[in-house]
């Protein structure tokens, strides 16, 4: 073969223009736009995030405690490191205010800071004043929702505890709040000497001290941290800096975009089926030009190397289209972006997002083009004799099987490689593909089912359905590729559908029927009598859980790091709620081992939940090492239980023997279930008689939930519209690439007695049954999508969620309509001699 | 010739060509009589096809009147023809224009189900036999020679029986006995059923059949030829 003929040819079929190739354009660029502006997008958050890390944790390193604060001689060795030291005090607790002889209490994150706060940055308030004028004395700030909540202006009084304290400003913006993670409740901030008197940091409580420091400039953050580490060993104290200043954010962005980035290769999916159905149209409408070539001499590899390079010359095009816009709208929308989003962004143009999305286009274009390409070399110069129009059948040559696979396993590979997330993006990309197998199915069954229907006597008589009913069963690829594009792109959306209404059902019906009314932390042991009687005597309790609690790091596991054991799994990231017990609590089901005799007294022996410690690959008679208030604590695995994390109730992980234990400060946790009228009394009398503990309801905590997980189903629609607009140009596509055999038909039935009625109901029908055909595919995938979802990520129940699934259904149902009839306007009001004689 | 089926009055056909607007028929006037058999002949791009499109109401005439059984195809819109076909008229077209999407057999049915037959399937088989295409019934268009295709098209034309057939070369592409069966079965439909033909034609055979020739020249009628006057 000669390449140089191939290019020639190339060139010379490429003067025609772009007529015909803007749906494989749009689908690709597209989808490439999709990603490239996501990773863009992320990559602006996070190299915001690493550029002000120091801003955002709140020194150029933090060292946080839990339960207690830094011993003299730890604080001194701090001061030695640091230019400066900042001590802040963080816990939850509820703000009360009387009013009227009301009580009004609100959970609130209370964080009490020493005159060196904030070390970087500044506090904005409003009205605005300096922070040390605000938190003078007894003066705090708080964020807005709260102060509205408890009706609070500045210059009222509240109470926290059983101090007072008069709230100043309202707080706008705390420079470290990124930094801090997900609270439950607003955050109030106040002078940790003003909580003095207020009860609130008695032994046992839960609170966490973070130190935070400036460093001298150019100072060594990983060899700090080595050497803090060291001279903290088995304190409890946990490092971090400035390389990484909101963990929890970072996380978040990453998790987000990556997920983001699955919605956009499953848009590219989309996509590809409208570039491999344009590609198909275009080169059937070459089947003329391949055989005539080939009567004149030209080898197939020759005709495939020359509509390759030209195809490859488009993708090229698509591609640099969909670069350039997923490059410029981050751009675009950075003002918005730096009001919008609570942490800084570094917006400039990222190369290796682009450099991601680009091959991602690349493979797609290459994967969908395959087929339809390889077809050009079995086209026969015979062709030019027998019908112009009759397709290739059959499958392509073995290399070209084997290159598809291979091409779709890279892509997936790179996905998988490249979103952070492998296993969720195997299984997504093994849904795309059973998708498309679905879709591929049901393009075959229903031109089967129209073929055989379209003989049925039934039918005989009911011109128009007949028609319909013909031309979905009958030649041509229309109604697969119609089916496939818009089948996908409906089942992403039904899939969405469907694991966001469950996602929503779980959390706001189905948890608060079991979950517990109110979750109580901070009791203490000697109000512990006080507070069980008032609830047992209470009618409205159904039931009442209480356990001791403390807080530990599991540090070593079998003398080992834990961190090596475990790598990076939740039991061991920071520090975890720990219990003791003497005999199982009630409903414990001990699933191997034995739980200690009652009364032991020997060395500390543990029980563990099951699952995790599976996850973890513990042992029983393992040794794990946990560290409770700076001291280690090394007991052997004796038992493994069930734990179930999902109700809210009470559920720890670790649970040691209490001689183990309980000689430490500790306080107690509660759960009350309640009926709701008796909840506003409970809270009432529990809190005025034991000011320092913190109810939360957990309504009110699921709300927060409901409300973060609102946010995310946000972005993931904002997502999938993409793919849902690549499945409208793909059905536009389609639809016009009919159009000239719509207008012919049209002219030919007209011809032969139709009226435009007639004619109108034909092509409507036959959309209605494509579309249709898509939607019941698509309410299939999407609902087992969704139930695999629910059932093996989120270990949930599923339940068909219809609403959402209809609305799907008849979308897709009105769009293909739509586009049909949209097209069809021009062939019913052509003259059937002005169509016909074109076609002379 | 009292009452003729179709009557055309001084018609003009102007068509938006890439040079601006070209008169393709100038001034034409031509009665056909009942049960008469036209033959228009002429060279290429002479206006045969386009005459008969007019005759069809597949064209609207740019002036001039074109009566069909009495009714004035000009006035009549896009369904108001379509009705008149279904009930009057049969079209074979010089590239046949059968519906890809359609086997033979349902591309000959259409025409009878659009006219309301009840045994619109059972008369298409009918008629695809006798122009001896049983064996190809539930072929598609793409499927079949040229030849059988043609066979299908007039098929399609005929099966309703209509009052008035126009047929653009409906020999063309058949070998001598197919034409001369695809002859017979016109000569039939006139004979058994009264039809009036009108046959755009190369073919000197079937010119030869005709009642009358009409020539055409540069869109005009540049002579006739009378064989035998219609009764
Ligand atoms: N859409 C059009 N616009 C302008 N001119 C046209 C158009 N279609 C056809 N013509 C011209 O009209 C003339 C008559 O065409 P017509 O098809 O009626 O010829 P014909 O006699 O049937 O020829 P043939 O025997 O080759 O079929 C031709 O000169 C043709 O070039
Ligand atoms: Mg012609």
């Amino acid at each position: 073969m000669s390449v140089a003929v191939a290019v020639r040819i190339a060139r010379r079929e490429l003067r025609g223009g772009l007529r015909g190739f803007y749906v494989f354009l749009a689908c690709l660029a597209l989808g490439v736009a999709a990603i490239a502006a996501v990773g863009s997008i992320r990559e602006s958050i996070e190299a915001g995030l690493k550029r002000e890390g120091a801003l955002l944790l709140g020194g150029d390193a933090e060292m946080s405690l839990t339960y207690r604060h830094a011993e003299p001689a730890e604080r001194a060795w701090m001061e030695l490191i640091a230019v400066q030291v900042s001590e802040i005090v963080d816990f939850r607790s509820m703000v009360v205010v009387e009013r009227d002889g009301e009580t009004e209490r609100g959970l609130t994150q209370v964080k009490g800071v020493d005159a060196a706060y904030p070390l970087y940055g500044t506090v904005e308030l409003d009205p605005p004043m300096p922070l040390d004028q605000a938190l003078a004395g007894n003066g705090a700030v708080m964020e807005r929702v709260l102060a509205d909540r408890m009706g609070l202006v500045p210059g009222d009084q509240f109470r926290l505890g059983s101090a007072d304290y008069t709230l100043r400003a309202i707080l706008l913006r705390e420079p470290d709040g990124a930094g801090d993670g997900f609270g439950l409740g607003p955050r109030l901030i106040l002078r940790e000497a003003a909580l003095e008197g207020s009860g609130l940091l008695a032994p046992g409580t839960l609170y966490e001290t973070k130190y935070r420091l400036a460093l001298p400039s150019g100072a060594d953050l990983p060899a700090l941290e080595a050497r803090a580490v060291e001279r903290f060993a088995g304190k409890g104290m946990r490092w971090r800096d400035a390389r990484n200043g909101a963990p929890g954010m970072t996380r978040f962005v990453d998790r987000m975009a990556s997920f983001l980035v699955l919605v956009g290769l499953a848009g590219l999916a989309v996509g590809g089926v409208g570039v491999s159905a344009a590609v198909r149209a275009y080169l059937d409408g070459k089947t003329e030009v391949i055989a005539t070539l080939k009567t004149l001499g030209a080898e197939g590899r020759t005709i495939l190397m020359a509509y390759l390079i030209q195809i490859g010359a488009l993708a090229g095009l698509g591609i640099g289209i969909g670069l350039a816009l997923g490059a410029a709208l981050p751009l675009a929308a950075a003002p918005l972006m730096q009001a919008q989003l609570p942490v800084p962004v570094a917006v400039t143009v990222h190369v290796a997002p682009l450099a991601e999305a680009a091959l991602y286009g690349v493979l797609t274009a290459l994967l969908f083009t395959l087929w339809p390409l390889a077809r050009t070399e079995e086209v026969r110069a015979a062709a030019l004799f027998r019908d112009a129009s009759g397709r290739v059948r059959g499958w392509p040559r073995p290399v070209y099987i084997a290159a598809t696979g291979a091409l779709a396993a890279a892509l997936i590979g790179t996905a998988a490689a490249f979103s952070g997330v492998p296993k969720l993006a195997l299984w997504a990309a093994f849904g795309i593909v059973a998708a498309l197998g679905l879709l591929v199915l049901a393009a075959a069954g229903l031109r089967r089912l129209a073929r055989r229907l379209a003989r049925a006597r039934m039918v005989r008589g009911r011109t128009s359905l007949r028609l319909a009913l013909g031309a979905v069963g009958g030649p041509g690829g229309e109604a697969v590729s119609v089916v496939l594009s818009l089948g996908l792109g409906l089942s992403i959306l039904a899939a969405i559908g469907q694991i966001d209404a469950n996602l929503r059902g779980a959390i706001q019906q189905e948890l608060p029927e079991r979950a517990p009314a109110y979750f109580v932390v901070d009791i203490q042991p000697d109000q512990l009598a006080g507070f069980l009687e008032r609830l047992n005597r209470d009618p409205g309790v159904s039931k009442v859980e209480t356990a001791p609690m403390l807080r530990g790091v599991i540090t070593q596991i079998n003398g080992r790091p834990a961190t090596e054991v475990a790598g990076d799994h939740w039991v061991i990231r920071g520090d975890r709620g720990i219990t003791y017990a003497d005999r199982p609590p009630e409903g414990t089901v001990v699933t191997a081992g034995e739980w200690w005799p009652e009364g032991y007294d020997g060395p500390p022996v543990m029980s563990f939940a099951q699952e995790e410690a599976r996850e973890i690959g513990l042992r029983l008679g393992d040794a794990v090492t946990v560290n409770v208030l700076g001291r280690d604590i090394t007991a052997r695995i004796t038992s493994f239980r069930d734990v179930d994390f999902s109700t809210a109730g009470i559920g720890f992980v670790v649970t040691l023997n209490d001689g183990a234990l309980s000689g430490a400060p500790h306080t107690h946790i509660a759960t009350i279930h309640a009926e709701p009228e008796a909840e506003a009394a409970i809270l009432r009398d529990l809190a005025s008689a034991y000011p320092n503990i913190t109810a939360i309801r957990v309504r009110d905590a699921l709300d927060r939930v409901a409300e973060v997980l609102s946010a995310l189903a946000a972005a993931v629609a904002y997502g999938a519209s993409a793919t849902l607009v690549t499945g409208v140009i793909v059905l536009i596509g389609a639809a016009a690439a009919g159009e000239r055999a719509r207008i012919f038909e049209s002219a030919v039935l007209k011809t032969v007695g139709a009226v435009r009625g007639q004619v109108l109901a034909y092509f409507a029908l036959r959309s209605a049954m494509l579309g249709a055909a898509a939607g019941a595919v698509a309410i299939l995938a999407g609902g087992l999508a969704g139930w695999a979802v629910m059932r093996f990520v989120m270990e949930g129940s599923y339940a068909f969620e219809p609403v959402s699934a209809l609305a799907i259904v008849t979308g897709g149902a009105m769009a293909t309509l739509l586009a049909g009839l949209g097209f069809a306007w021009r062939p019913l009001a052509a003259r059937p001699a002005r169509v016909l004689r074109g076609r002379e | 010739m009292t009452d003729p089926i179709l009557s055309l009055a001084d018609v003009t056909l102007t068509l938006a060509g890439n040079a601006g607007p070209v008169e393709i028929l100038h001034g034409i006037s031509l009665d056909v009589a009942r049960g008469e058999t036209l033959g228009l002949v002429g060279p290429s791009g002479s206006g045969k096809s386009s005459l008969l499109m007019l005759m069809g109401g597949l064209e609207r005439a740019s002036s001039g009147r074109v009566l069909a059984l009495g009714q004035d195809l000009t006035a009549m819109n896009e369904d108001a023809l379509a009705r008149f076909r279904r009930q009057h008229m049969g079209v074979v077209f010089q590239s046949f224009h059968l519906i890809p999407t359609m086997t033979a057999l349902e591309n000959v049915a259409t025409p009878l189900e659009l006219a309301g037959h009840r045994d619109a399937f059972d008369r298409a088989a009918e008629e695809l036999r006798s122009v001896g295409l049983g064996a190809r019934i539930d072929h598609y268009p793409s499927q079949m020679s040229g030849g059988e295709q043609q066979r299908v098209a007039l098929a399609r034309a005929a099966a309703p029986r209509p009052h008035l057939l126009l047929a653009d070369e409906p020999t063309g592409n058949l070998d001598g006995a197919n034409g001369e069966a695809i002859m017979d079965l016109l000569f039939g439909l006139r004979d058994r059923h009264g039809a009036t033909l009108v046959l755009v034609t190369h073919a000197p055979e079937l010119a030869a059949r005709c009642d009358r020739v009409v020539r055409l020249a540069d869109g005009r009628i540049a002579g006739q030829d009378v064989r035998r006057a219609a009764e």
